[in-house]
């Protein structure tokens, strides 16, 4: 039994086919990377994971139970975190607030939930901006609040739409430690989306590569840069024959 | 006991807001004493009762930020149990008031199922829809008195258990006890989890989503709070007024009463609706007396009326509080 397996997941968006037949396995405790070039279809593989879309065909299982179709909030409840490509830059609630909502997700007690937050803005650091506003913060700390909330709902696990996105170098090397000592300490399974070569090579013990929807390579780091298919997809045909 | 500690505790306000709350406390406890006349407790008795209507509109649609628009239904729902069991088995206001109650949660949960299936425009829409289907039912149930509504027998000495008095102080502080019951729960309500979960589901449903909130079920359970608190509102209008027909307790006007004073006042803060009604009640008595009996001059007050809303919505979302807050701010 592995813990998460995507079989043959279709996703089809009225003809542009976004997700074909994609079949891979994620192992408790691995930090997998997902990668592929604009439109390659990651996103939706996301959320037919974790149920904002329903696959058109395909299943997925997580811990050995098929959670096929499950709604958002019934996936995390089993344990899948995720956390967003853009954050919704809002006004109505404070970086402890909006942790302390998922936190509640496992609690119903308001003292319990608080200092549960509280930890978790400890562990990444960001208690000095546990008041402030979402739209009164820079993007690198809004996108560690994304993911400090996901966090709060303590995921087995956790699904990261590109973090790194629009960070510059020093904040990049931050969230990759951030992202290993998760992984090492608090023993959460990774699955990230990025766009930043630099950070998946670095972060992940394993990368899978989507090109126009289907799966075009697997494997570790090292092997994925010397891949033919996914130069190709990256760099375009002549590029893969010039080598 | 902690969720009483909760309802009862306004340490997380400022201290300006706390003395405000004490002053205002003081003054609606000593408002009969002061020798008002019958008009100004009218005014006062339509202060609170709209403010406990705006407290109930707040969870679903301040703090849950869907734009409801058919609370009447559910005011008509409380008034008329309490009018039927009264004329028809005598039974006492304190037995059928919670019968009310109840009836307006299940039927909420009946109505809402279906509702929070919608978003935005089209869930306002269906709200509205569902509210005045009801309204027509009654005005042409026979049984229930139809247009012509029903009048309550009246008592020749003052009743508590049927609640009928020939004072309006004792109506008076009847509708403060209900007003504050109102405010503490708001209090308890904007702390507990189903509070910040449907703040959550206001600011972005995705992220909500993700975060193991079942969006459908938070909006369907703070959508029949919020009907329980109109119908407590509704059976006391019955007994206020000894007198309940359709189109004072459903319609469409009330719903959307209930919602501006809310959203003037400030929509998801606990003072919002009371401030809202603070400004509406007495301008709409004014305008719907004074103006709206002069000739040629019918409707105006309407007018008047969403003049103001325009103008606040445009210039401050979150309503007259929102102002104030902002004010604060800068001064800061």
């Amino acid at each position: 039994m592995s813990f998460l397996t995507v079989e043959n997941i279709v996703k089809d968006f009225g003809g542009l086919v976004a997700n074909n037949n994609i079949s891979f396995s994620i192992d408790e405790g691995e930090i997998v990377g997902l990668i592929g070039p604009n439109g390659a279809g990651k996103t939706t593989l996301f959320n037919c994971i974790v149920g904002y879309h329903r696959p058109d065909s395909g299943r997925v299982a997580f811990r050995g139970k098929d959670i096929t179709g499950f709604k958002p909030y019934k996936t995390n409840r089993e344990g899948i975190g995720r956390t967003f490509q853009i954050m919704k830059v809002t006004t109505g609630m404070t970086v402890l607030e909006n942790v302390m909502v998922g936190a509640f997700c496992r609690t119903n007690d308001r003292n319990t939930a608080r200092s549960e937050a509280l930890d978790v803005l400890g562990d990444l650091a960001l208690d000095g901006v546990k008041d402030y506003y979402i739209n009164e913060l820079p993007i690198a700390i809004q996108r560690k609040v994304g993911l400090a909330r996901a966090l709060a709902t303590k995921p087995a696990l956790l699904m990261l739409d590109e973090v790194a996105s629009g960070l510059n170098p020093t904040e990049i090397e931050e969230v990759v430690e951030l992202l290993r000592r998760l992984n090492s300490a608090k023993k959460i399974t990774l699955f990230l989306i990025e766009h930043i070569m630099e950070m998946v090579m670095k972060v992940s013990q394993r990368v899978i590569v989507l090109d126009y929807g289907e799966k075009i390579a697997e494997g570790l780091p090292a092997d994925i840069v010397k891949n033919e298919n996914v130069i190709k997809a990256y760099l375009g045909e002549k590029y893969a024959q010039g080598l | 006991m902690e969720k009483l500690k909760d309802a009862l505790d306004f340490s997380d306000f400022s201290k300006a807001e706390r003395i405000g709350l004490v002053i205002f406390s003081v003054f609606l406890l000593v408002f009969p004493l002061l020798g008002a006349g019958s008009f100004a407790k009218t005014v006062m008795i339509q202060f609170l009762l709209f403010s406990l209507f705006g407290m109930g509109w707040n969870t679903i649609g301040g703090y849950g930020g869907q734009v409801e628009l058919g609370k009447a239904q559910y005011v008509g729902i409380g008034a008329y149990t309490v009018a039927l069991m009264m004329v028809w088995w005598r039974v006492p206001f304190w037995i059928s008031m919670p019968i009310g109650i109840l009836i307006a949660v299940g039927y909420s949960f009946i109505i809402g199922y279906p509702l929070f299936r919608l978003k935005g425009h089209y869930f306002a829409i269906a709200t509205i829809c569902t509210s005045l289907v009801l309204k027509d039912i009654f005005d042409n149930w026979n049984l229930v008195g139809a247009a012509k509504g029903i009048e309550l027998p009246i008592h020749d000495h003052p009743d508590f258990l049927y609640m009928q008095f020939k004072s309006d102080t004792y109506y008076y502080y009847f509708i403060m006890a209900l007003f504050y019951i109102g405010l503490f729960y708001m209090n308890w309500f904007r702390k507990s989890k189903l509070g910040y979960q449907l703040r959550m589901i206001k600011d972005d449903e995705d992220a909500a989503e993700s975060l193991g909130i079942d969006i459908r079920w938070c909006k369907i359970k703070a959508y029949s709070i919020a009907s329980a608190f109109v119908a407590v509102g509704g059976g006391y209008i019955t007994v206020y007024n000894l007198y309940v027909d359709p189109a004072s307790t459903m319609e469409l006007s009330l719903s959307i009463k209930i919602a501006l004073m809310a959203m003037l006042g400030g929509a998801a803060s606990l003072w919002g609706p009371i401030i809202g009604a603070a400004f509406l009640v007495p301008l709409d008595r004014f305008l719907g007396s004074w103006l709206g009996g002069q000739k040629g001059l019918t409707g105006i007050d309407f007018m008047i009326y969403s003049a103001l809303i325009i103008v606040v919505s445009a210039y401050q979302p979150r309503g007259i509080w929102g102002i104030i807050e902002q004010f604060r701010k800068r001064g800061h």
